[in-house]
């Protein structure tokens, strides 16, 4: 991975910028695994693999394979909303953790693209 | 305990039926509560055919009226979903459809126990004919 740094312009400021791979999980709400929420169980195995960084979202409406929309207006369509987890890190990470979320994904919907990150660490705000 | 258990028994189906036939209606529709108000719609002419027949014929005893009315019929209809999604579509700026979803379901719900009650007079007036 290359990586450029720039000092900011005070003390402990740094940038860093870099090229990495962006993961976009897509599953749904009611997805469980071992009981527990899958997306859940993505997070905790993303961690526990030291991946870089990963956020989940919950979509407030949209549609999958079924073309069943869900939203959360409708009570009787507000089940299973849409999930979405974004995993970001270099791609020797990325390809390693490929294998386990083959293991527990049975259905949904996974996007790679290769991004460019610019990282921030800064103490000045603490 | 009995008419406990009686509330019970009909709860569970009267959700059940709900969840399936609400959820058949609504799959296709996002922008208004169609199954929120057939269920209603439905479920008031059924508890109008039931308490109209059961006053003009008896049909339906004491227990059977609370297990399909108070246990089937309660569950299956909803005044809190109904209120929830009128709610979420003023939320949504979407007045008309608010306007629309509160009169149709009082509207529809009162017409469907009038319509049950008619149906009830007519299933009375076969039965008295029936007798003669």
């Amino acid at each position: 991975m290359k990586t450029d740094q720039t000092a900011g312009s005070e003390e402990n400021c740094m940038k860093k910028e870099s090229t990495a791979i962006l993961l976009r999980i897509f599953i749904g709400e009611s997805d469980h695994y071992k009981g527990k929420p899958l997306y859940m169980h993505i997070v905790e195995m993303l961690k526990a693999e030291g991946i870089a960084g990963a956020t989940v979202f919950r979509g407030i409406t949209g549609f999958g394979k079924h073309s069943r929309i869900h939203t959360t207006s409708i009570l009787r369509l507000s089940t299973d909303m849409p999930i979405l987890i974004e995993v970001s890190d270099i791609e020797e990470n990325i390809d390693r953790i490929r294998p386990k979320l083959d293991e527990v994904i049975n259905q949904g919907l996974i996007t790679e693209e290769k991004i460019k990150v610019i990282f921030y660490d800064s103490d000045k705000n603490k | 305990m009995y008419t406990i258990l009686l509330v019970g028994i009909g709860g569970f189906v009267g959700a059940i039926l709900r969840y399936i036939i609400g959820g058949w209606i609504q799959n296709g529709f996002v922008d208004f509560p169609v199954g929120t108000l057939t269920i209603n719609t439905v479920g008031s002419f059924f508890l109008g055919l039931i308490m109209y027949l059961s006053e003009y014929q008896g049909v339906f005893s004491d227990q059977t009226r609370i297990l399909l009315t108070i246990g089937i019929l309660g569950a299956f209809t909803t005044l809190s979903t109904f209120g929830y999604e009128s709610f979420r579509l003023l939320d949504d700026s979407k007045l008309t459809l608010m306007a629309i979803n509160v009169v149709s379901t009082v509207l529809f719900s009162m017409m469907a126990v009038y319509l049950g009650k008619i149906v009830a007079l007519s299933v009375s007036s076969y039965l008295l004919g029936g007798m003669k």
